[in-house]
């Protein structure tokens, strides 16, 4: 990374677009306080990355296709684990633990281990993994990469109602119709560098291209 | 240290290994039935080939058979011995048709009626075991022939037999019963049992390393709000616990199969061993075992950490038996004593401390230092497993 800088806020969806080795998932490391800078730092949820990291994890759900699942686990061990890692109380941990696979319709396999599963139902795991807390911040890697139609767009529809809720969402994908229908925010990276931010909009008006296809294209390019 | 987030990640990672069949071989079958296939599979072989050797008859080629008649009729009264004719004795010799021969000169038995000397030669195969103990046999023949010679003829010069055994040698064994099996039990069980400490602990320290890499699951752990602190003392503990019980169950399966197996050995006309360790004993070698286990698990746990895979991380492990193994085999070696230099060396000083402590000698300044020094190596090697724990190059080595 050379001197990155960006801000996302509260409410709305911030996306990093990028080809493959772009610095995306370094960028969401260093965030999520796995990786450390070697200079500058950065804020998230009010705490500083450098100085108080345990308290910026206590804030983010990060999920990304390197953060696996333990197989020997049932999947209600898995997201019951990562609430209480998360400092939360049994009570309140099993209401949400209810709540969630309710919501994503995980009671089938809520008994049965991870490893068992299907792509598509560890993803769900993944999911309500990362939501378990409720965290303010949200860093997802490329979330539907590898991932069926049917799975992909309950994703999308999760970072939607988290965006309503007020979550500040960072989100990092290289499919770029869904960085079109959710992104308030585009930043294009680039060798470990943001070459553009803006709203599509703006980054419309500043190229006179109207797809981010040919947008990204043309910024990259350059 | 936040000892409730050490205790999740300890209680889970303790669940994992339980539902790990690598793990469970490796910890809880492999000390259990490891002493008892030893010593009753093995056992019941040996034991078996040496009663067939004993019952089977010692073939004997004999050449100038003529001149020792009165030898040979004793010879071959019972069914010890059995004669047969063969042409060539050296050839027969070699294809194991006999298993010795014995040659008389033509004038044995004439020369020993006249009260005068003579010979007898035993042919055998030295690296025959089977020719080698006919050897053994036929020579004990010959002396106790010799025997009744000697008190034949001394009895005709009229001479006391007992002026050729001026001294009447006695040896009396003054060992407490428990030394004797101690100082059995404490050449193999400090041995076995220490190289078992480093077998328990292996599986599970791949496992919660390299394992986790592969399965992508330590970066998922990483973004959680647990420190790096806690997450290695969490799967150092699980990974100590596995080492222990992989101690405490070998402890027990080898003093219960002993104890059995003396019994066994008892019937084979040695003399009868009953076995009985002070309990003191057993917990001071647990004891011993507590900062060596922790020794091993968080080496392990360090280098299998460095590892990208699973795979990987066997490969480097695998060496480190031989690093375990060779100072293990201290108590094998009878000169060896403890000494205050010797309690420093690793792995060296709690084998041979467990050797005497199994044998009932305590020496509690050795041992005092033994358990600190070894306590002192592991906390440095849990030392170095913390800060890899926090370096980013060995955990996102790709």
């Amino acid at each position: 990374m050379d001197s990155v800088s960006i801000e996302c806020r509260p409410g709305r969806v911030y996306g990093l677009l990028g080809l493959n080795g772009a610095g995306k998932t370094t960028l969401m490391r260093l965030l999520s306080t796995t990786l450390r800078p070697t200079s500058g730092t950065a804020q998230v949820g009010g705490f500083d990355i450098l100085t108080e990291p345990e308290k910026v994890k206590e804030k983010i759900g990060f999920l990304s296709g390197d953060t696996g699942l333990y197989h020997r686990l049932t999947a209600e061990e898995t997201v019951s684990y990562f609430g209480r890692l998360n400092g939360m109380e049994r009570k309140a941990l099993k209401e949400r633990v209810d709540q969630m696979f309710d919501r994503f319709n995980m009671n089938d396999f809520r008994a049965r281990r991870v490893g068992k599963l299907s792509t598509g139902m560890k993803q769900k795991i993944s999911i309500a993994r990362t939501f378990v807390n409720d965290p303010e911040v949200l860093i997802l890697d490329e979330p539907t990469i590898g991932l069926d139609v049917v799975t992909s767009r309950g994703i999308i529809e999760c970072i939607r109602e988290s965006k309503q809720a007020n979550k500040c969402i960072l989100f990092s994908t290289h499919v770029m119709w869904e960085a079109q229908k959710l992104c308030d925010d585009i930043a294009i990276i680039h060798k470990g560098r943001i070459l553009e931010v803006g709203t599509l909009e703006q980054l419309r008006a500043k190229t006179g291209l109207e797809d981010l296809d040919d947008i990204f294209v043309k910024i990259v390019g350059e | 240290m936040n000892f409730r987030k050490v205790k999740i990640i300890y209680s889970k990672e303790m669940l994992e290994m339980l539902r790990d069949r690598r793990t469970l071989i490796s910890t809880i079958l492999i000390p259990i039935i490891l002493f008892p296939l030893l010593m009753f599979g093995m056992g019941a072989v040996v034991v078996t080939m040496m009663r067939k050797t004993e019952a089977e008859a010692t073939r004997v080629a004999l050449i100038g058979e003529e001149h020792a008649p009165s030898f040979l009729s004793a010879l071959l009264t019972g069914d010890d011995f059995q004669r047969l004719e063969v042409e060539d004795f050296e050839l027969a010799l070699k294809e194991k048709e006999i298993h010795a021969a014995l040659e008389f000169p033509s004038d044995f038995e004439e020369r020993l009626a006249l009260g005068e000397n003579s010979e007898a030669v035993i042919y055998y195969d030295g690296a025959e075991i089977r020719s080698t103990i006919a050897k053994e046999k036929l020579t004990g023949e010959l002396k106790d022939y010799q025997d009744s010679l000697v008190a034949k003829r001394l009895k005709e010069r009229e001479v006391d037999e007992s002026l050729l055994h001026p001294i009447h040698i006695k040896s009396e064994n003054l060992a407490p019963e428990e030394k004797m099996q101690g100082f059995m039990m404490g050449m193999f069980l400090p041995y076995v049992i220490v190289i078992l400490a480093m077998v328990g602990a292996m599986y599970p320290a791949i496992d919660l390393t390299a394992g986790e890499k592969e399965r992508g699951t330590l970066e998922t752990i990483l973004v959680t709000p647990v420190s790096r602190l806690d997450i290695s003392a969490g799967k150092f503990f699980a990974v100590l616990t596995a080492s222990l019980i992989t101690v405490i169950l070998s402890t027990a399966s080898m003093s219960l199969t002993a104890s059995m197996g003396f019994a066994r050995m008892g019937e084979l006309g040695s003399q009868q061993v009953s076995f009985a360790i002070k309990p003191l004993s057993v917990i001071l070698l647990l004891l011993l075992m507590l900062p060596l286990a922790a020794l091993f698990s968080s080496a392990l746990l360090s280098i299998a950490l460095f590892a990208k895979s699973y795979k990987e991380a066997q490969s480097y492990v695998s060496p480190l038996m031989f690093v375990v193994i060779l100072p293990a085999m201290v108590t094998l070696i009878p000169g060896i004593e403890l000494n205050w230099g010797l309690a420093f060396v690793p792995i060296v000083n709690v084998s041979l401390a467990a050797r005497e402590v199994l044998v009932g000698t305590f020496h509690w300044a050795q041992i005092g230092l033994i358990f600190v020094s070894t306590f002192i190596y592991a906390s440095f090697s849990i030392f170095v497993t913390k800060r890899l724990f926090e370096k980013e190059d060995v955990l996102f080595r790709t």
